[in-house]
């Protein structure tokens, strides 16, 4: 009993690392409305920003770091590209941590900006100097701002999943 | 103001070295690292190249089982529909039947039925010329990334494909392989940004270069004469100007969309690829 219930902990913790892989490996396609993709956000730099600011200890920077490596090479970009810029959004939102003594969701939204801005700007810088590919920088900016948009809808979705696992 | 300018440094050197209890690298050190893969990467050495091949291997086949219950749930989803179907399809034709059996068109119905399905074996049995010569391979990924419009193919150096062979579906040209490992490749589809290739319109002597854009029914053609203007329901062959593709293969058609603009969309769709021929570059008629 007493193993049953430290590996069901063991699942529930972990489940944040196994969906960070899982949209690493697959990257789903979401319904076009109009000229607009509306869906189109990064799932992962949501769930890199809330765990590396709330639960550093549930998201280890080397699966960040192996997650980004992945999704280069599932999407066909330089290796590494997508790393950095996940590390460099950890390393920002790692910042904001340290500096912010009392956090409030309305300002962790609002750090999520410039937190975006900054991994964002890496990730193209890196692309246009290390690789010949063509960029989309308005599917780019597209998803950069339903990705901030619907950070409060997952925000209390991993507070109220992560409430649950300690309560239990 | 010194006091703040330490605060800064304090917490930046904080999040770059500070390892938490279950971390086994600090951020610096990975962030050293993914620059490190990066440039390693640029400049293309030999080892780095077969490890990348064998990282992509291993990445493409996990991403494959990965996105299986996607497959599942659009194979659930298409036989329950089919399922409908073929009850409406079987009440429809119940009716028929009655109806035919009223009028005694039954030996009339069957054997124009008949002509009907010799002239489908007929077709079926002449085979499109592309299948005589090339690899034949299966779509394995189609994952439609908004930074670039590839697909993944169950081929690989294994089966002699080389990275620049071209790609067609069902006779109309798709793409090129832009990236060949031993058990997969990637096709570079003639829709991506970066797909560029030298075409001739139909009844006209102009050649151009056509160019993706990212959508399959909105291409560009670039480097046409002043003041041309395209008409609507031409063909767009290859012209062969690239020493590559022979001239004359059927590749997009411009059309009036809704607002009565010309548009240039691609012959074949490329998201219904399920079965690819790659070719060296050529086609045989």
């Amino acid at each position: 009993m007493l193993y049953f219930r430290i590996l069901k902990q063991k699942i529930f913790t972990s489940l944040p690392i196994i969906f960070l892989y899982f949209f690493s490996f697959y990257h789903f396609q979401t319904p076009e409305v109009g000229k607009i993709n509306f869906f189109a956000f990064n799932f992962s730099m949501i769930l890199i920003y809330f765990y590396v600011l709330k639960f550093p200890e549930d998201l280890g920077y080397e699966n960040i770091f192996l997650a980004g490596i992945i999704n280069d090479t599932v999407i066909g970009t330089p290796l590494g590209t997508t790393s950095l810029s996940y590390l460099s959004l950890s390393l920002f939102t790692s910042y904001i941590r340290n500096a912010t003594l009392r956090s409030i969701m309305t300002t962790e939204w609002f750090t999520f900006i410039p937190a975006l801005f900054f991994s964002n700007l890496i990730y193209l810088l890196v692309i246009n100097n290390f690789s010949n590919v063509s960029f989309y920088y308005l599917e780019l900016l597209q998803s950069t701002f339903f990705t901030f948009l619907f950070f409060p809808i997952f925000y209390y979705i991993f507070s109220s999943y992560q409430r649950l696992i300690s309560k239990n | 103001m010194a006091i703040d300018r330490d605060d800064f440094v304090i917490s930046i050197r904080s999040a770059l070295l500070k390892k938490g209890a279950k971390q086994k690298f600090s951020l610096f050190f990975l962030i050293v690292l993914s620059i490190l893969i990066i440039t390693l990467d640029k400049y293309s050495f030999s080892y780095m190249k077969s490890a990348r091949g064998v990282l992509n291997d291993l990445v493409y086949h996990v991403s494959i089982i990965s996105s299986q219950p996607v497959v599942f749930k659009k194979y659930i989803f298409n036989k329950t529909s089919q399922h409908y179907s073929v009850v409406n399809e079987n009440i429809s034709l119940k009716k028929e039947l009655n109806y035919l059996k009223k009028q005694k068109f039954k030996n009339a119905y069957l054997s124009s039925e008949n002509e009907i399905l010799k002239n489908a074996l007929v077709l079926s049995d002449n085979k499109s010329y592309e299948q005589n010569f090339s690899i034949s391979a299966r779509v394995i990924l189609d994952q439609n990334s908004p930074f670039l419009k590839s697909i993944l193919i169950n081929k690989g150096t294994n089966s002699n494909i080389t990275k620049g062979m071209t790609v067609f579906s069902n006779d109309f040209l798709m793409g090129t392989v832009i990236e060949a490992n031993y058990l997969t490749s990637r096709v570079l589809l003639l829709t991506d940004l970066n797909s560029k290739i030298p075409v001739i319109i139909e009844n006209t002597n102009i050649n151009a270069i056509l160019e993706g854009t990212g959508k399959k029914k909105n291409l560009n053609l670039n480097y046409l004469p002043e003041n041309y203007e395209i008409e609507p329901d031409k063909i767009i062959f290859s012209s062969g100007k690239d020493g590559f593709l022979i001239p004359g293969i059927p590749v997009a058609e411009t059309y009036l969309n809704k607002k009565n603009k010309v548009l240039i969309k691609l012959l074949g769709d490329p998201n219904q690829a399920y079965i690819v021929n790659i070719t060296n570059g050529q086609i045989t008629r």
